[in-house]
C-alpha cells in the first residue's frame, strides 16, 4: 500500500520535499487550498521530480460549499440545483472543465467529483452513475475514478453499504477515491463498525477489480492493508488526516490557529506533545519513543540525543516531516504477499502498541486525544469483521487484484 | 380416482403403454413421480403434475431444463398432457438417475470427502450451466442431488426455478419468494426479486456441502420452527470447517464464502466458485 500527500494548507515545500527524498509519490492536490495557478506552478513543479505524480481531489462534496478560493476554480459551477444539474449540460460542462484542469497540471487519472452522502439512498447512487457516464462519454483518455464520499452516520450503516456495494457491481470505474467522515469528528475514529465498513467497501471495491484510494487518513488507517487498498492519503494537520466536510464551508475554523507540535510514536501508533516526552525523559523511557530501525526517521533523531525534548528545536515542519515518513515506511512495510500475512503482521502491530502504551500509561505519558490505546480494540474488532466476510475471497485473489 | 393422490395405477398404465413396470416413486403437494421403464430410453421417470399447479411454473421447469442443457442435469425425453377425472394434467418424462438422494445418503452420516468433493464440483457444473442460461435453480439442498450407481452427482427439480431473462412469477407483494426453509439465502426467501442470482444457489449448496462435510445443518437442527430456522440463516455464521485432507483449508474457504450472509461476499458468479472447487479436485485426485 502507497502513501499519497494530502494536499492541504502549508504542503506545499513540505511535497516538494518529501517526494524529492523519496525519489517518488504522489500528491493529491487541494483545490481548496491552491489558485489555478497555484495548481498548476506545484503540479509541474511535483511532476518534474522523478517519479513524482499528482491527482485533482475536486472536492465538489457540498455542491453548495461556499469557501472563496474552492468556488473560484473555473469548474465550480456558478449555480447549483439538486434537480437538474446531475442530467443536464450542467454535469457536461462540470466534467469537461475538471477534464481540462487535470490535462493542464498532467494528473495521472481524472477523479471524478462526487457528492457527500447524508444517506446513501437513489438518488444519490444515480447522481453517481450519471457522473460516470457522462465521464465516460467524455472519452477523456484519463482512468476514471468515481468519488465515494460518505457522512459518518452514512459509513456506519450496514444496510447503506451494502446498498452501496450492490450497485457498485454496475459501475466499472478503473479505481476509487474514497473519503469518509469520522464519527463524532474524532481525529481517531472509536467505533469498529465505521470502521469495518469503510474496510469492507474498500474490500469489496478491490476484489471488482478495481483500485482504492483512501482519502484523508491518519495512521488508523494502514489497516487499510487488509483490504488491499492501493493507496491512503495523508498529510500535515488534522483536517487532511481525516475528513471533516465543513472545511469546504467558509464558516470553518482553521485548526492552524491552535498550534501544538505532536511527535508520532510509530510503534505505539499514538501522538505526543512534546512536554510529554520531556515526562517521558524524566521517566527515563524517553528511548522508547525512537523509531525502530525499519522506521527510523532522519527528522526525530535530535529528540533523543539526551537534552529534554523541548529544548533542542524539534519544530512543527520537522513533526510532519517525520509523521509523513513513518506512514509512508509503515503503509510500504503492512503490504504483504498474502492476506493471512497482511492481518498477521497488523495483528502484531496492534500488539506491541498495546504493550508499549500499557508501559507508557504506566509512567503516566498519554497522547492524550491522539493516544491509540482506546483505539487498539477498534482494529482489532474491525479486522475480525473483515475476516469473517472477506477473507476466503480476498486469500484467494490476494496476488491478483 | 379422488385427486391425484388417489390415482389409480391400472388406469395410469393404461395411459402410458409404452411404459412397463410403472411404479410410484414419490409424492409432492402438486405432483406425482413414477418409474418405469421405457423400450428406447431405458429407465424413467414420468411426472405428472397436479391440475391446480400454475400451467406457467410447469412450463418454465421444463424451459429451465431444457435450457440449462447441463451434463448433470437428467434430460426431459418427452412432455404432454392427460385428462383425468380431476382435469388436465401436464406430463414430462426424463431419464431416471439410478442411486441415492443425497439426503437418503446422509441418513448414514457424512459423506467421504471425496464424495464431497465431486458433489460440490458436479452440482457446480450444473448451477454454472444454468448460470450460463441466466436460471437460477433455487432448491439446491441434499433431496434435489442425487448420486447415481457409477458416483457422480445430478441436480434434479428445476419446479421452483427462476428465469432472470423472463418475468417473475411470484407476486412482487409477496412477503416470502418460494425456497426451502434452511438452504435459502435471506434474499432468496424475502422475495428481493433484484437480488436473487446464481448467488441464491451457491449459498443453498455452500449449505447443502456443510450439511455433507458434517452430518448436520445447523441452522435447521434443533431449531423450535421454520421462523428460528430463518432467523438463523439470517444472523449465525456457520462455523467453520474442520476437515483432515490436504486441501481442507482451501475447501472451508470456499464453503465459508459460499454461505456469506451478504451475497456480494459471496464468490460473485458460479464460475468464480466453480474454477476455485476444480483447483481443490485437481489438487485431490478428484
Amino acid at each position: 500500500m502507497e502513501l499519497y500527500l494530502q494536499f492541504g494548507y502549508g504542503m506545499m515545500e513540505h511535497c516538494r520535499f518529501l517526494v524529492s527524498a523519496w525519489q517518488g509519490g504522489t500528491v493529491v492536490l487541494s483545490p481548496r487550498d491552491l489558485t489555478h495557478e497555484q495548481l498548476v506552478r506545484l503540479s509541474q513543479t511535483i511532476r518534474e521530480l522523478p517519479g513524482g505524480n499528482v491527482l485533482l481531489d475536486p472536492q465538489f462534496y457540498l455542491p453548495r460549499a461556499d469557501h472563496e478560493r474552492l468556488c473560484s476554480h473555473q469548474y465550480w459551477p456558478d449555480s447549483y440545483s439538486t434537480g437538474t444539474f446531475w442530467q443536464g449540460p450542467a454535469l457536461t460542462e462540470l466534467l469537461t472543465r475538471l477534464r481540462d484542469l487535470n490535462q493542464s497540471i498532467g494528473s495521472a487519472t481524472f477523479i471524478l467529483p462526487g457528492v457527500l452522502a447524508d444517506t446513501i439512498n437513489d438518488d444519490w447512487l444515480e447522481i453517481h452513475r450519471s457522473i460516470l457516464e457522462e465521464a465516460t462519454a467524455l472519452d477523456t483518455g484519463f482512468p476514471l475514478y468515481m468519488t465515494i464520499a460518505l457522512s459518518a452516520d452514512a459509513a456506519r450503516n450496514q444496510d447503506q453499504i451494502a446498498v452501496l456495494l450492490e450497485r457498485a457491481e454496475t459501475w466499472e470505474p478503473a479505481g476509487y477515491y474514497i473519503v469518509c467522515e469520522h464519527p463524532g469528528g474524532n481525529y481517531l475514529v472509536n467505533d469498529p463498525n465505521w470502521l469495518a465498513n469503510v474496510l469492507d467497501v474498500a474490500a469489496g471495491l478491490r476484489l471488482r477489480g478495481a483500485s482504492v484510494v483512501l482519502g484523508y487518513c491518519n495512521h488508523q488507517m494502514l489497516i487499510a492493508a487488509c483490504a488491499k487498498a492501493d493507496a491512503i492519503c495523508s498529510g500535515t494537520w488534522m483536517n487532511v488526516r481525516s475528513f471533516p466536510p465543513d472545511k469546504f464551508r467558509a464558516s470553518y475554523d482553521e485548526e492552524i490557529r491552535q498550534r501544538t507540535t505532536w511527535y508520532y510514536c510509530p510503534q505505539s501508533l499514538s501522538e505526543y506533545t512534546i512536554p510529554f516526552l520531556d515526562i517521558a525523559r524524566r521517566q527515563q523511557v524517553l528511548s522508547l519513543f525512537a523509531p525502530p530501525a525499519p522506521l527510523d526517521s532522519p527528522y526525530s533523531g535530535i529528540l533523543f540525543s539526551g537534552q529534554q525534548p523541548s529544548s533542542v528545536g524539534f519544530t512543527e515542519q520537522t513533526a510532519f516531516r517525520h509523521y509523513l515518513h513513518c506512514l509512508r515506511a509503515q503503509c510500504t512495510a503492512a503490504s504483504l504477499g498474502t492476506y493471512d500475512d497482511s492481518v498477521a503482521f497488523h495483528e502484531s502491530v496492534l500488539n506491541d502498541a498495546a504493550t508499549l502504551l500499557a508501559r507508557l500509561h504506566a509512567a503516566g505519558i498519554k497522547g492524550q486525544l491522539r493516544d491509540f490505546r482506546e483505539i487498539i480494540d477498534v482494529n482489532r474488532a474491525a479486522l475480525s469483521v473483515l475476516t469473517a466476510t472477506r477473507a476466503p475471497i480476498l486469500r484467494r485473489r490476494w496476488t491478483a487484484i | 380416482m379422488n385427486g391425484l393422490n388417489g390415482i389409480d395405477l391400472v388406469w395410469l398404465r393404461q395411459q402410458f403403454p409404452r411404459l412397463s413396470n410403472l411404479n410410484p416413486l414419490s409424492v409432492g403437494g402438486q405432483k406425482l413421480v413414477f418409474a418405469g421403464v421405457h423400450p428406447i430410453d431405458g429407465e424413467v421417470v414420468l411426472k405428472l403434475i397436479h391440475p391446480r399447479q400454475d400451467h406457467e411454473q410447469t412450463r418454465r421447469e421444463l424451459l429451465a431444463v431444457s435450457q440449462v442443457n447441463s451434463e448433470r442435469v437428467p434430460p426431459i425425453l418427452e412432455v404432454g398432457t392427460i385428462s383425468t377425472p380431476v382435469g388436465d394434467c401436464s406430463w414430462f418424462r426424463e431419464r431416471k438417475i439410478a442411486g441415492k438422494t443425497v439426503r437418503e445418503l446422509l441418513v448414514v452420516g457424512p459423506l467421504s470427502i471425496s464424495d464431497l468433493l465431486r458433489l460440490g464440483l458436479h452440482t457446480l457444473e450444473a448451477l454454472l450451466n444454468a448460470e450460463q442460461a441466466k436460471i437460477v435453480h433455487r432448491d439446491v439442498k441434499p433431496e434435489n442431488i442425487i448420486r447415481d450407481n457409477s458416483g457422480s452427482f445430478w441436480l434434479i427439480d428445476f419446479g421452483i426455478a427462476r428465469h432472470l431473462d423472463l418475468d417473475s412469477i411470484t407476486a412482487t407483494v409477496s412477503a416470502f419468494g418460494k425456497f426451502t426453509v434452511g438452504y435459502a439465502p435471506q434474499e432468496q426467501y424475502r422475495n428481493v426479486k433484484t437480488e436473487i442470482d446464481a448467488r441464491c444457489d451457491l449459498f443453498a449448496l455452500g449449505v447443502t456441502l456443510y450439511e455433507c462435510a458434517t452430518g448436520r445443518n445447523p441452522f435447521a437442527d434443533g431449531a423450535r420452527d421454520a421462523m428460528e430456522q430463518l432467523t438463523r440463516v439470517e444472523t449465525m455464521p456457520l462455523p467453520r470447517l474442520s476437515l483432515t485432507f490436504a486441501s481442507a483449508q482451501k475447501f472451508a474457504d470456499l464453503v465459508a464464502a459460499m454461505t456469506q450472509k451478504r451475497r456480494d461476499h459471496r464468490p460473485s458468479t458460479v464460475r468464480e466458485a466453480y474454477d476455485w472447487m476444480k483447483e481443490i479436485c485437481d489438487a485431490e485426485g478428484i
